[in-house]
């Protein structure tokens, strides 16, 4: 996962970056074992629930994973999730569209979304941080717009002002269910899903070689014929397109579509990439990585969640646990 | 290397608060221009509505009811402004109302200490001014409407122990308790079961988010067999609570209790048989234009008016609610 690497053996092995995610996942595991909340954390509806919870943002974290490799970061997958969620819910529950249409526009609309900041990052050569954050800004002003400020759920209003509610469309139902005798839920599946689609990217083609380039030294990398500008653009639109399955979910999960949801999904997002040990200057990492970080951030919250851990001591912990894990990435350096 | 980058990310930040600054200052400008546009015309009362967040789905109905009431009468004109959980964003705005010249100003202030000041100015420049739901420091102001958060929270806990018959296992889904909603809400609810057997056996704070309140019932579920109830201090947050123990298989033999009664959210998930009660926090917004109304017309007005609360239940919910 990390070509650079030139140290062999076990020590090597033991200090490389994928050691290095397992031990902060172990250790957060082991914390868990230790405070188990009255043993919930032996059973596996725990562990399930943990993976449901870790889902969406681990969705966030594939497509993240795709621009920080560039070097780059995209602040706006909290607002494309928003936006894909009121679209989704307006199309499913007011617009009767059938699925088989409305998942592949949903999609469309988050990796246009990328794909528009992309253009702009690559050929305009604007840091990626303003651009992202005017995407961000842009989106949720969008999310909102569209739902009129309000939460698009099954609720309607009947002519003479009373309300009712539509039954919840058959497609939210599916991707909130579970599988394999209610073992798992599918949005944990749609994240593996998502993991496996980025790690073919990634590791099997061409691209992702030409995206690690771009992100170890970009000039290089235009020198020896990496089409940049392309790969930059296809990084967020794969960022955007990612979003917008996490809104899917989002909607599905919540049985509607808030263009309130998301706020701070980015920011979790990018803790999980970093805590995996991808690099945020760019050029090292992996997916790999990033389904480790998910699980450590993802286990970390089910832990202090089941323990009934208090708000501010949550936020204690979460700091300095992140902190301690991107520590012991830094020592390798 | 690492210098450059943390400059990066500084000058970011600091592009980020001007970015955030320029939108402050764009929206006011374009909301202010119809102000006193027809003299003479039908208008004779213009009435300036300062929102302090338009991002919470009760905020949208509260001006929604302030819409409703002052359309009923044509002599009002309103105009809208939505802070957007800023507070010098409000604050320009009561400004921007009294340079204006409004005939009157409703507030829903995002906080006391900051706005006073604004709507101390706005009274001194001989407009009068409606506080709703939140309070200013001190006493210049015409008249406060207001609900009693620790009252309904009081009630809520009468109706669960009432439900429950006096002992049972609830789990408490609290909103954010750095705010006083929630603490309201809790200690309101904590007193009124004193006494009984009712054991809290689980509390989490889901700070007014249903994704949140899924995620924390989900641990409750995990960790407990019997519980009886589901106490949440919004209904967002009990029936993020309500879609977990479906999903766990055993909504049918736990009840569900929210706060707010919003008419497309809580009322009808009471309706949908979700909710076993939800109690309504009302907007005030009616009444901030009866009230306008009669201030506008030299009536003398209450300085203090405490808006009542009504319960839904399945029983009642058709015939729109029992006042409590």
């Amino acid at each position: 996962m990390a070509p650079s690497d030139e140290r062999t053996g076990w020590r090597a092995r033991l200090t490389s970056p994928t050691a290095t995610a397992l031990f902060a996942l172990c250790f957060v595991l082991l914390i868990g074992l230790i405070f188990s909340g009255d043993g919930a954390f032996y059973k596996w509806s725990t562990h399930r629930d943990a993976l449901r919870q870790a889902s969406v943002y681990g969705i966030l974290a594939c497509g993240m994973t795709f621009v920080i490799i560039t070097a780059g970061i995209d602040l706006s997958v909290g607002s494309v999730l928003a936006l894909v969620a009121v679209a989704f819910s307006i199309l499913s529950i007011h617009k009767d569209w059938s699925p088989w249409l409305t998942i592949p526009a949903c999609v469309a609309i988050g990796a246009a979304c990328g794909a528009t900041s992309g253009a702009v990052i690559a050929k305009l050569r604007i840091q990626p941080f303003i651009v992202t954050l005017a995407m961000m800004v842009f989106a949720r002003g969008l999310a909102k717009t569209i739902s009129g400020g309000m939460k698009v759920s099954t609720a309607m209003q009947r002519p003479d002002g009373s309300w009712t509610a539509a039954p919840v469309p058959d497609i939210f139902k599916a991707i909130d269910s579970r599988l394999l005798g209610d073992n798992i839920s599918v949005v944990s599946l749609i994240f593996i899903a998502c993991i496996i689609v980025s790690w073919i990217i990634l590791a099997r083609l061409r691209w992702g070689r030409y995206l690690y380039a771009i992100g170890g030294n970009e000039e290089a990398a235009r020198l020896s014929g990496v089409p940049v500008v392309a790969m930059k653009i296809l990084a967020y639109s794969l960022a955007g397109a990612f979003s917008a399955v996490a809104g899917l979910c989002q909607a599905a999960q919540e049985q509607q579509g808030d263009p309130e949801a998301g706020i701070g999904y980015e920011l979790t997002a990018i803790a999980i990439v970093v805590i995996g040990g991808t690099n945020l200057m760019g050029g090292r990492g992996g997916i790999g990585l990033t389904l480790l970080g998910t699980l450590t951030i993802g286990y970390l919250d089910k832990i202090l969640s089941v323990n009934a851990v208090p708000e501010a001591s949550r936020l204690m912990l979460t700091g300095v646990i992140i902190i301690v894990a991107v520590l012991l990435q830094r020592r390798k350096d | 290397m690492r210098h450059a980058f943390t400059r990066t990310i500084l000058v970011s930040l600091v592009l980020l608060a001007l970015s955030v600054t320029g939108c402050k200052k764009s929206t006011p400008t374009s909301n202010a221009g119809p102000t006193n546009a027809s003299p003479g015309a039908k208008v004779s009362y213009t009435i300036g509505m300062s929102q302090c967040n338009l991002g919470e789905p009760w905020r949208v109905q509260m001006n929604d009811d302030v819409r409703k009431a002052a359309e009923a009468h044509p002599e009002i004109k309103m105009i809208f402004k939505d802070a957007q959980n800023d507070t010098l964003k409000q604050r320009s705005h009561v400004e921007e109302f009294v340079s204006a010249g409004v005939d009157l100003i409703i507030i829903s202030p995002k906080e006391a200490q900051p706005l006073t000041e604004p709507v101390a100015k706005a009274m001194q420049a001989g407009i009068p001014v409606i506080v709703l739901d939140r309070r200013v420091l001190g006493d210049e102001y015409t008249c406060f409407i207001g609900a009693d958060n620790k009252l309904i929270g009081r009630k809520a806990g009468e109706w669960i122990v009432q439900t429950l018959g006096g002992k049972g296992n609830v789990v408490e889904l609290e909103g954010l308790m750095t705010s006083t909603p929630g603490q309201d809400r809790h200690s309101g609810f904590r007193d009124a079961i004193k006494g009984s057997d009712i054991n809290i056996i689980f509390e989490a704070d889901m700070k007014w988010l249903e994704p949140d309140a899924r995620k924390e019932m989900e641990s409750a579920l995990s960790r407990f067999d019997n519980i009886d109830l589901v106490y949440a201090h919004n209904d967002p947050g009990a029936h993020g609570a309500y879609l977990a123990t479906q999903a766990a298989g055993r909504a049918d033999k736990i009840k569900f209790v929210g706060i707010d009664a919003l008419p497309q959210e809580g009322v009808v998930y009471v309706k949908q048989g979700i909710l076993a009660a939800t109690f309504q926090y009302p907007t005030g917004g009616t009444e901030a234009i009866d009230m306008a109304l009669k201030i506008l017309q030299g009536e003398t007005v209450p300085k203090e008016i405490t808006l009542g609360s009504r319960v839904f239940t399945k029983d009642n919910v058709d015939t729109g609610g029992d006042p409590i």
